[in-house]
């Protein structure tokens, strides 16, 4: 029998009238996992773990609607006693102590780990082919990438293996796998989750999100993750709302802005025309849509490669090998330690983007490039709050083309950044962002739909994102 | 014991985030206040990129390009000359570990990583080991009396690195420098300044010069021992830290700081000499703060504060160091001391006679009046007895009378010796004095 391919309110009701068990989910969950082994979703299972936290749990009493489901988490976040190693070798043998803030509160909502999905190493990569332990693979076609850097998790929710999962998003690794392969994902506003127990790429960027297969369930783990915490400064102080409660609401009279940047011709057609299509449908359902143009948004990848790599130069730095991690055996001297280790355990694109980084922050470079882009910046994200003082949301196409194949060439590192020329403005701005799936293109890959909200607003992205089912 | 106090924050680990401590902020506008320095309102923190195995996370947390204190003085004593010394900055950064050098092996000691702590950076503004000692001396006392450090050297709660340049002419640009580190105290940052100023003195005169470079002073050597020569352009990288948001520092909070700053150590010794005090007895009572705190409850009261501070640096300062203990942990209240300080002023008690009760003053509770008299020690001041007593003594040693009469001042001294016998030492030396001088007439 399956359940995992039932609606979320059946599945609770079916635990609370204990006809099934916690442990008929992450049964399930595994046998999806096992055969759908080749998509390459996970780099380590919590199978014993998993298993018996689900017995533990048919003691108890089903409290919340996320109880006793299964969630894969992206392995960049900490998880106690369950390796974390960020798709790297010089993690690849690490166990954390501690467990992530977000990781807490998916435990205190009695949902079960199931294990930790494939991404680009340390997140950077837009096509998770930086991962060490090799790529995962799009289910609509195997043959293509699932996005990065959050492909795994992309990969699982697509598979239907699981409902839930955890990504992370610095330059759009949420909503760019999501829209490649067809599922829900949402970049919370910057400081809504909790970092802390997420290994940083660019600090100033990242940002914890839910990755689901509707945008109800995206809601429902987003209630489950946000909240101030006292261990990240960055982490925002808002009161406790419930994601879910605008979904259904009516949309009628609500104001929509589209950059021409987001439909000029770096575009390709098939998008394009898609996104047209549903902007119809929003303007039949008298929303009101206008073109227009948002200063700085086609300079944001620039800035986004000095500031993601200036940080991410710096908060590698502490893989080293002296306290955990990968390390190099009877080095000379200590520089030979840090050399032979670091050299041994980063992957190409990493060692690239530290490299990069290293030199934007040298000397006085640090006040050309670095400094200047945080300025610049700053403007992008005053423009971009400009255009909420009159308008309920920002909407285009979340990528320029659909997932290309696994063995396109790899060898201009700026490709990488293009792929995420329409979701790295978001994260400049610290905005909220969400990718819903609207349609397929003629070889039968999934389009995606990017939401982008003013901050703190992700209840009204979700209203919304739902247009789709309740109106067409 | 090595390693017992980490976490894994100050370990570095993956996924961890630093805090920004509030209390620090807090002490560091206290520092800056007391130092003279120009508050910051809007800081942010900066990571100061560079491997090394003391940092964790191969970046230091600090405070690069907005230092929370600037342009401040400290004024300082040497020779009887005052001198301001210069603050440049004061900024708060995290703390490195402790490593220890064991053969090729190198041992790493977290406890004290990431603890915050208060730079302090002078311009160069002092010219000798006197200066730098003086300098320190007051900042250490500074910083103690205001609650913002223990400021023990030896602990590592204080610690000092100088930095030496010396030029030909006061008009020529200062030369290459050397920073010394590894000072284990104040004195010998003094002969660090002292010994290397000789150093570079001897190799200009040699014609020789030196690179810039990092010293340490070795104390079993007496003298300075290179460590390393500083590479030309160490690039920290410097920018500003993500995690931690830009503080803002409102007028509210400075003041709310301020508030809670004690009278510092100059007002006390000018107010202790106003109140008659002796300068060298104002300086020692100083030096220890609780002595100091003990005084200044006391100072809206009207008692002869050259007695207090006599009588608590002498006797009571003894009885303390011998029983490890505070004037607090003893039970000799603001009021029982103002009594015995009293009783001292008019004579009721003499010295000799406050070693024979001191026990019993500061272990009971008992007033000091009832002490005096359990212990049969009140002096004789009753002039009718006193006189009784005289005129006998007179009676008896007519030829010190005879000796006295004819000029010899040596009697005196024998007949006052002869009222402090009979009294049993309990006669009151200064009326008994004037009464037998009287009587002599």
């Amino acid at each position: 029998m399956k359940y995992l391919n039932k609606d979320i309110k059946e599945i609770n009701k079916l635990l609370k009238e204990k006809k099934i068990k916690p442990i008929d989910l992450v049964e399930e969950a595994f046998d999806n996992i096992e055969k759908n082994k080749d998509l390459n979703a996970y780099i380590t299972l919590n199978k014993e773990e998993a298993i018996k936290r689900a017995k533990e749990l048919e003691n108890e009493e089903v409290d919340n609607i996320l109880f006793g489901l299964p969630i894969a988490i992206k392995d960049n976040i900490v998880t106690e006693d369950l390796k974390t190693t960020c798709a790297s070798h010089i993690l690849d043998n690490f166990i954390p102590i501690y467990d992530a803030t977000v990781v807490k509160k998916i435990k205190e909502k009695n949902m079960i780990i199931i294990g930790k999905t494939n991404m680009d190493e340390f997140a950077m990569g837009s096509s998770s082919r930086t991962s060490y332990f090799s790529a995962p693979h799009n289910p609509w076609n195997k043959n293509k990438i699932s996005g990065g850097s959050s492909g795994g998790s992309a990969t699982t929710i697509a598979a239907r293996d699981v409902l839930f999962a955890l990504g992370s998003d610095t330059g759009g690794s949420i909503r760019q796998p999501a829209s490649y392969t067809g599922i829900v994902g949402m970049k919370p506003t910057y400081g809504r989750v909790s970092r802390f127990g997420l290994v940083a790429f660019a600090s100033s960027l990242d940002q914890i999100g839910p990755m689901t297969r509707n945008v109800y369930e995206n809601a429902l783990l987003l209630n489950a993750i946000v909240g101030k915490d006292e261990k990240d400064l960055t982490s925002a102080n808002k009161d406790d709302e419930d994601f879910t409660r605008l979904i259904g609401k009516d949309i009628k009279k609500m104001k929509i802005a589209v950059p021409n940047f987001f439909m000029s011709e770096i575009v390709n057609d098939e998008i394009r025309n898609k996104v047209k299509e549903t902007i119809k449908v929003l303007e039949k359902n008298d929303v009101k849509v206008d073109y227009i143009d948002v200063k700085y948004i086609d300079n944001a990848v620039t800035l986004y490669q000095i500031i993601a790599m200036g940080e991410a130069s710096s908060n590698l730095a502490r893989f080293d090998g002296i306290r955990y991690g990968h390390s190099y055996e009877n080095p000379k001297n200590i520089d030979d330690l840090y050399l032979s280790t670091r050299s041994e355990g980063f992957g190409e694109e990493v060692k690239r983007r530290i490299m990069v980084g290293s030199y934007l922050l040298s000397g006085e470079n640090a006040k050309v490039y670095y400094n200047k882009a945080l300025s610049i910046r700053d403007d992008m994200r005053k423009e971009l709050k400009k255009v909420f003082d009159k308008y309920d949301f920002i909407i285009g196409p979340t990528t320029t083309t659909t997932a290309y194949n696994l063995d396109d060439p790899m060898d201009d590192p700026r490709k990488s950044f293009m792929d995420d020329v329409l979701v790295i403005p978001v994260n400049m701005a610290g905005l909220p962002g969400l990718n819903i799936p609207i349609g397929f293109d003629s070889n039968n890959m999934p389009i995606g739909m990017q939401i982008i909200g003013n901050s703190f607003e992700e209840a009204k992205i979700y209203q919304l994102a739902s247009f789709n089912i309740y109106l067409q | 014991m090595a390693n017992s106090l980490t976490n894994v924050i100050d370990l570095g680990y993956p996924g961890t985030l630093p805090t920004l401590n509030e209390e620090v902020v807090n002490l560091a506008i206290k520092a800056a206040t007391v130092l003279n320095c120009k508050i910051r309102r809007e800081m942010h923190f900066d990571r100061k990129n560079y491997f090394y195995p003391d940092i964790p996370k191969n970046y230091q947390i600090t405070q690069s390009r907005t230092p929370i204190g600037y342009d401040g003085y400290l004024e300082i004593e040497v020779n009887g000359e005052k001198k301001k010394v210069y603050i440049e900055e004061m900024h708060i950064e995290e703390d490195t570990c402790k490593s220890a050098h064991r053969g090729v092996k190198t041992l790493l000691d977290f406890n004290r990583a990431g603890v915050p702590l208060i730079e302090i950076v002078t311009k160069p503004c002092m010219t000798s080991g006197e200066e730098a000692k003086a300098y320190l001396e007051k900042l250490r006392e500074t910083l103690f009396y205001c609650d913002i450090s223990d400021c023990k050297i030896e602990e590592g709660s204080m610690r000092a690195d100088v930095n030496v340049s010396i030029r030909k002419n006061e008009s020529d640009p200062l030369n290459t420098k050397a920073e010394i580190k590894n000072i284990g105290s104040i004195s010998n940052a003094g002969l660090a300044v002292e010994k290397e100023i000789l150093r570079q003195s001897k190799l200009y005169d040699e014609g020789k010069t030196f690179k810039p470079q990092t010293r340490r002073f070795d104390d079993k050597k007496n003298d300075t021992v290179l460590m390393r020569v500083k590479e030309t352009g160490n690039d920290y990288r410097y920018f500003p830290e993500p995690d931690i948001p830009y503080v803002i520092l409102t007028d509210e909070m400075i003041e709310e700081v301020r508030k809670t700053i004690p009278m510092l150590p100059d007002e006390r010794r000018k107010i202790y000499v106003e109140k008659g005090i002796s300068e060298v007895n104002a300086k020692k009572i100083v030096q220890n703060r609780q002595l100091s705190d003990y005084i200044n409850s006391l100072l809206e009261d009207d008692i002869n504060f050259k007695i207090a501070s006599n009588i608590l640096l002498g006797d009571i300062s003894a009885y303390l160091n011998k029983n490890e203990k505070s004037i607090t942990d003893t039970t000799l209240t603001k009021e029982r001391f103002i009594e015995l300080v009293k009783a001292y002023d008019e004579n009721i008690i003499t010295s000799r006679n406050l070693k024979d009760i001191l026990t019993t003053v500061l272990e009971s509770t008992k007033s000091i009046k009832e002490i005096i008299k359990e212990q049969g020690i009140e002096n004789i001041s009753n002039d009718d007895e006193l006189r009784k007593i005289i005129k006998n003594i007179i009676d008896n040693n007519k030829e010190s009378v005879e000796d006295y009469k004819n000029g010899h001042d040596r009697a005196i001294k024998y007949l006052m010796g002869q009222v402090m016998k009979e009294t049993k030492g309990k006669a009151n030396p200064r009326i008994a004095n004037e009464l037998l001088l009287e009587e002599l007439k």
